[in-house]
């Protein structure tokens, strides 16, 4: 009874209107998120190397690869600071960037039009430029040598006397450092745009009632901007959160470069990406298992986040019965 | 004791647009100033510019003899309410109504005092404990004076804070902050766009368009001796008919021509119209004062017209009537029946009709006050 | 009625705005030297990020370099930059195009049609933006060398399937965006012309999408940046170089001649610099209605 419900149920869609407008979006969202998962799950029961597909897809290995993963993951010293790497990496980033939207949106609420519109645009630059020009120009700004511009700033101040390797001697201090520097610029614009689109949303007596009453820059931050902005504090926080965790495109070349050490510079998906594709022996079969339960780890959180924002309220049904 | 005067105050917004232009506004001390005009007339502008929210352009704003045009607001110890009432939507009421005073880092055991007193005199004490949204609009309406009240302001400002309420609450609570006002005895500025409700509570009227103050009175003399046909029209519902009329000139003296047929001037306008030389005038009578008749004599007192519609309005009556093309209204009694296209006479009252110049809108009188 | 830019009172100390003003400047510092750095380096002999001014050597020969169409002064691989412009051109293109359409469709759809599992659907389009972009590139591998087709068509199947790939991950935002115009159009509008006896599909098509213009723009412009500036699908799947690729290559390739490549990577930024001249207002109004609802 329950199949022929489902069935009538999905047969009742397809000829409904919403099916033609979904049609892409669906296929494209099985072809490339679904499916794709689903190989990566395939995989990890696999011993495949070096996408030699032919060889090893027929062959399962049971949860081998997993056993493996948890082995590297507790004993494996190149593989264990990858995990601690990642730890941090989300926690520092994510109050760098809610911190630093929070601060850029309110800051440029009490500015002058001009000053926050330069403002703005400032700050999305990080967001909007190519990842190799974006990773090019972090690579000369934190260059371990002397051509580096933080080391020649340091030392024409007469702070050090030589170049220091930030990201490969320092260790973990300086590639930390690099890794969430260079990150936390790409997030704070995304908490920026959404809470100066949240505060322009507020109606403007507010503020202008509490101005009459005497309030300070800090007395409308504290009683009246922040506490408005919560639901927006929510979102952003899960919603990055989410971002650092699958995040890898704007560390990748810090990596290969090797601006950042490749151990205390990795997180966990640049660790998936690095082992299928770049590794000299890519265990394809290791690299699945680890990014299986990445995926699982992503989607307790996402729907956790959803959860936590009340995502269920903010869906409105559409009007009328046409 | 504080007066509010505004001198040759001019407000240029960076787009261009011209907000107010040379206004000259005195509000006496406990005094109720009503500042009427359309939406967009520079009303709220001006209030603001009282406020310290929009810094004018040229021109000085005095607290008595205080120079307050580069104050800012917090030192100009106004009270201020506006349209959408600007309630914290996260604070409680209590904390709503507090929050000025906390601005001022007063002891909390004085807050206290403070607002349980304020509300209790807008009878908002039961509410206290909830959030704005929890409360009725009258309610927030009143949270929101409170709250402007809560710190003893010299200057009350209102802006059109009726105007989300409806209707019926609107007249209640009208009467209702007329005593609050003349009880607390502090100067407030008003600025609204009804026009009964500025006659109902006001001491004075200014009346505002186009970014400049057109006419300032007690509601009496804004409503019987309109300074221009602006004026007459905004004002009255239904407003003051206006009818163009050529001057002739008789054996017995001056008379106006409405559709070729005659009308008296009244004698005291006729030096006014002498003066003035003018050959065409607009005639301005309310539709309270204008008699119809269904016979017709020939008195110079009435003009001849058609019924074009009848409006029972429940206490009373309003026939519009066609004067040879014009439409104009009068209040009838009940017992009058007229059908359309009757033939009637309209007379409006000689002792209470003003006269307009057509060419700059003005009233005679103010025309002459502003020659001499 | 108050005048639209208000947004506080005008008479305020200036003293604590140009306090502010400071302080962010302060915190800026980094990102002005390192894009500054990067554009007077493609204008020099040298690379002056190491703010050594007797390294600064005006010359405009990296770009004439860069616009003949070289590579490298000497050696290296000589590949013509231009067919690595137009390679990246091809990709921003072509994920422009597929994003704009899908998500002007699915956002229509989610939007304004009741379809089961409506709510489900949005739910799903959040928790993709969970899914593991690195998982998912394994995957999406997989399937690529599944489908390989013959050498002669190699190329062209790559440039194919990154962009289809690379539009799949904007899909998502570009639902988003376009459901928070399509809620801003009244109901009634489609009501008459559904009253009027049009189809959906026309509906949409006449009527709706050319009142969200704005959003429409905003998507393509949002879709272009997105295939412009990609590097692992780029990387991963296209035969032929992009802008991205040859920078990640010749950083540290003994061959190059860093300030060429500095002049690269300005050229490259060029976009992003256009985009903003166009699309700064866009940007903050659209994310308001994005956000919510």
């Amino acid at each position: 009874m329950a199949k022929s419900n489902l069935f009538s149920k999905i047969k009742g869609f397809v000829r409904s209107d919403a099916f033609i407008f979904l049609l892409p979006a669906i296929i494209l969202i099985i072809v490339f998120y679904l499916i794709p998962i689903a190989v990566s799950v395939y995989m990890s029961f696999t011993p495949l190397r070096n996408w030699n597909i032919q060889r090893y897809i027929h062959e399962f290995v049971g949860f081998e690869n997993y056993w493996r993963f948890f082995y590297m993951v507790t004993h494996d010293p190149t593989v264990q600071p990858i995990f601690i790497t990642t730890v941090v990496f989300i926690v520092v980033t994510l109050i760098v960037n809610v911190l630093g939207g929070l601060g850029l949106a309110i800051a440029t609420f009490f500015m002058g039009e001009k000053e926050a519109s330069g403002t703005q645009l400032l700050w999305l630059l990080p967001r909007m430029t190519p990842i190799a020009v974006y990773s090019m120009i972090w690579y000369y700004f934190f260059h371990g040598s002397a051509i580096g511009t933080l080391n020649s700033i340091l030392m024409a101040l007469g702070i050090i006397h030589h170049p220091i390797d930030w990201g490969q001697s320092i260790i973990p201090w300086g590639p930390w450092m690099i890794i969430i520097f260079v990150n936390g610029l790409v997030g704070v614009s995304y908490g920026m745009i959404v809470f100066t689109s949240a505060i322009s949303n507020i109606p403007k007596e507010l503020v202008i009632a509490a101005r009459v009453d005497g309030a300070s820059n800090w007395s409308i931050t504290k009683n009246i901007l922040i506490p408005l902005l919560k639901w927006h504090i929510v979102y952003v926080t899960t919603w990055q959160m989410l971002s650092l965790l699958t995040t890898y495109d704007h560390i990748f070349l810090l990596v290969e470069w090797g601006l950042v050490n490749r151990y205390w510079g990795t997180t966990w998906a640049l660790y998936i990406y690095n082992m299928a594709f770049t590794a000299a022996e890519k265990d394809l079969g290791l690299a699945a298992a680890a990014g299986v339960i990445l995926v699982i780890v992503g989607a307790v959180l996402g729907l956790l986040a959803l959860k936590i924002m009340g995502f269920d309220k903010m869906v409105k049904e559409p009007r009328g019965d046409i | 004791m504080v007066v509010v005067r505004l001198v040759n105050v001019t407000k240029i917004f960076k787009t261009g647009v011209v907000g107010v232009k040379d206004i000259n506004l005195t509000v006496n001390h406990k005094e109720f100033m009503a500042l009427l005009g359309p939406s967009g007339s520079g009303k709220s502008t001006t209030l603001y510019l009282i406020a310290g929210i929009y810094k004018p352009s040229s021109g000085k704003i005095f607290f008595d003899d205080r120079d307050v045009t580069n104050l800012p607001p917090k030192d100009r110890n106004i009270g201020l309410v506006f349209q959408n009432w600007a309630l914290y939507p996260h604070m409680r009421v209590y904390d709503n109504i507090a929050f000025p005073l906390r601005i001022k880092k007063l002891p909390e055991n004085e807050i206290r005092k403070k607002v349980l007193e304020t509300a209790k005199m807008l009878r908002i004490d039961k509410f206290l404990n909830r959030y704005p949204w929890q409360l009725s609009g009258g309610q927030q309406q009143r949270v929101a004076i409170a709250r402007a009240l809560v710190k003893e302001p010299d200057v009350l400002l209102l802006d059109e804070p009726l105007s989300n309420l409806d209707a019926q609450l609107r007249i209640s609570v009208r009467a209702e902050l007329k005593r609050l006002q003349k009880r607390l005895g502090i100067t407030t500025i008003y600025v609204t766009h009804d026009q009964a409700e500025a006659l109902a509570m006001a001491d004075r009227i200014a009346v505002i368009n186009n970014g400049r103050i057109i006419q300032i009175g007690t509601p009496e003399q804004v409503y019987s001796k309109p300074a221009t046909i602006f004026v007459g029209g905004f004002l009255g519902n239904p407003p003051m008919n206006f009818v163009e009329a050529e001057i002739t000139e008789e054996k017995q003296g001056l008379y106006m021509l409405l559709s070729g047929q005659k009308l008296t001037v009244p004698k005291h306008y006729e030096p006014l119209v002498r003066k003035a030389g003018l050959r065409k005038v607009v005639v301005g009578f309310r539709p309270e004062d204008t008699a119809v008749i269904p016979e017709c004599r020939e008195t110079g007192e009435c003009i001849k017209g058609r019924v074009y519609a009848v409006e029972p309005m429940g206490r009373e009556y309003i026939v519009v009537v066609d004067l040879g093309g014009d439409l104009v209204k009068a209040i009838v009694p009940r017992s009058l029946v007229l059908i359309e296209d009757q033939e009637v006479c309209v007379c409006p009252s000689l002792e209470k009709l003003v006269l307009f110049d057509p060419k700059t809108e003005k009233s005679l009188e103010t025309l002459y006050a502003e020659k001499t | 009625m108050m005048s639209a830019g208000l947004r506080d009172i005008e008479l305020r100390s200036r003293r604590t705005e140009l306090l502010l003003v400071a302080t962010v400047l302060i915190f800026s510092i980094p990102l002005i030297l390192g894009y500054g750095l990067l554009i007077l380096s493609s204008f020099s002999k040298e690379m002056v990020t190491n703010l050594n001014p007797h390294d600064f050597i005006p010359t405009l020969r990296n770009w004439i370099l860069f616009f003949e169409g070289r590579t490298a002064v000497f050696g290296g691989i000589r590949v013509n930059i231009w067919h690595i412009v137009l390679n990246t051109l091809i990709v921003a293109l072509g994920v422009s195009f597929l994003v704009t359409l899908v998500g002007s469709m699915t956002g229509y759809a989610v939007s304004r049609l009741k379809f089961s599992g409506r709510k489900r659907f949005m739910a799903l389009l959040m928790l993709l933006h969970a899914f593991p972009g690195s998982v998912m590139v394994v995957g999406i591998y997989f399937l690529y060398l599944m489908f390989l087709p013959s050498y002669q068509l190699v190329r062209f199947y790559s440039f194919f399937f990154v962009i289809v790939a690379r539009a799949s991950l904007e899909i998502p935002m570009a639902t988003w965006l376009m459901k928070g115009f399509f809620d801003m159009i009244p109901w009634e509008v489609e009501w008459a012309a559904l009253v009027d006896g049009a189809s959906r599909f026309k509906v949409w098509r006449k009527v709706i999408l050319p009142m969200v213009k704005p959003g429409v723009a905003a998507v393509m412009l949002f879709g272009f940046l997105a295939g412009w500036m990609d590097i692992i699908y780029v990387r991963t799947f296209l035969v032929d170089q992009t802008l991205a690729t040859w920078i990640e290559s010749n950083i540290n390739a003994e061959y190059s001649y860093l300030p060429l490549v500095a002049a690269a990577g300005t050229f490259y930024l060029l976009p992003t610099i256009i985009f903003f001249l166009l699309a700064q207002r866009l940007i903050f109004t659209i994310s308001a209605t994005g956000v919510k609802g």
